[in-house]
């Protein structure tokens, strides 16, 4: 491990931190237009769309469980995800999941008086829980990074 | 009565003339990491806290101590 590698590590988690809550922002931004055009007919633009977005959200998790950045180097990839990198997801998880949970709750109870299918639900709780997670890490990464 | 860990490592690194760049490396941790440590933002494993310790060259206790 050299200063280079701390260096470049520092800058990454930098530049990770920065992008967490917008990347958050697209990922729920894009399902307003998925609900806002519901429609009980399906056009071809649906299952492009249903397939953005489950690709989007399994990038996310998979970035979100793993640290991202999968081209750089191993030593800069284990100085990302030291002990305060994971700790921090952790947390991250541990939000998202209690979100995931509440938003449950409530999805099961709105369920009597509007009737959703199972495929929005799960839409929404996905949605959630990864969009959770996602802020909760970059606020927590960017309270790591700050000094004094 | 809840205790914290309260921790002198950013004047045991100075005291060396350490950056926490400098430091980061000879650990083999991230800089960010020195950083919450220092602040009391984050409490260190107890491998970390060993590391520390032999980084700085001085026993842990030297470094962290019981606060409150």
């Amino acid at each position: 491990m050299t200063s280079s590698d701390i260096d470049t590590a520092d800058r990454l988690t930098r530049k990770r931190a920065r992008m967490l809550p917008f990347l958050a922002l697209i990922f729920v931004t894009q399902q307003i237009s998925y609900f806002v055009e519901a429609d009980a007919r399906v056009r071809m633009v649906d299952h492009v769309k249903v397939g953005a977005w489950l690709l989007l959200s399994v990038v996310l998790l998979l970035a979100l469980a793993t640290g991202g950045f999968w081209f750089r180097p191993k030593t800069v990839r284990a100085l990302m995800d030291d002990e305060v990198t994971r700790a921090n997801r952790a947390e991250a998880f541990r939000i998202g999941f209690l979100a995931t949970m509440i938003a449950g709750i409530g999805l099961y109870f709105l369920d009597q008086f509007a009737p959703m299918r199972g495929r929005e639900t799960i839409h929404i709780l996905v949605t959630i829980g990864i969009a959770t997670a996602l802020i909760v890490f970059g606020a927590l990464e960017r309270r790591a990074l700050r000094d004094g | 009565m809840a205790e914290t860990l309260g921790n002198r490592l950013l004047a045991l690194r100075t005291e060396r003339d350490l950056t926490q760049a400098a430091l980061a490396e000879l650990v083999g941790v991230s800089r960010k990491t020195i950083n919450t440590v220092e602040n009391g933002v984050f409490v260190p494993s107890t491998l970390l806290a060993l590391k520390l310790a032999r980084a700085l060259g001085r026993p842990v206790e030297d470094l962290f101590f019981l606060d409150g």
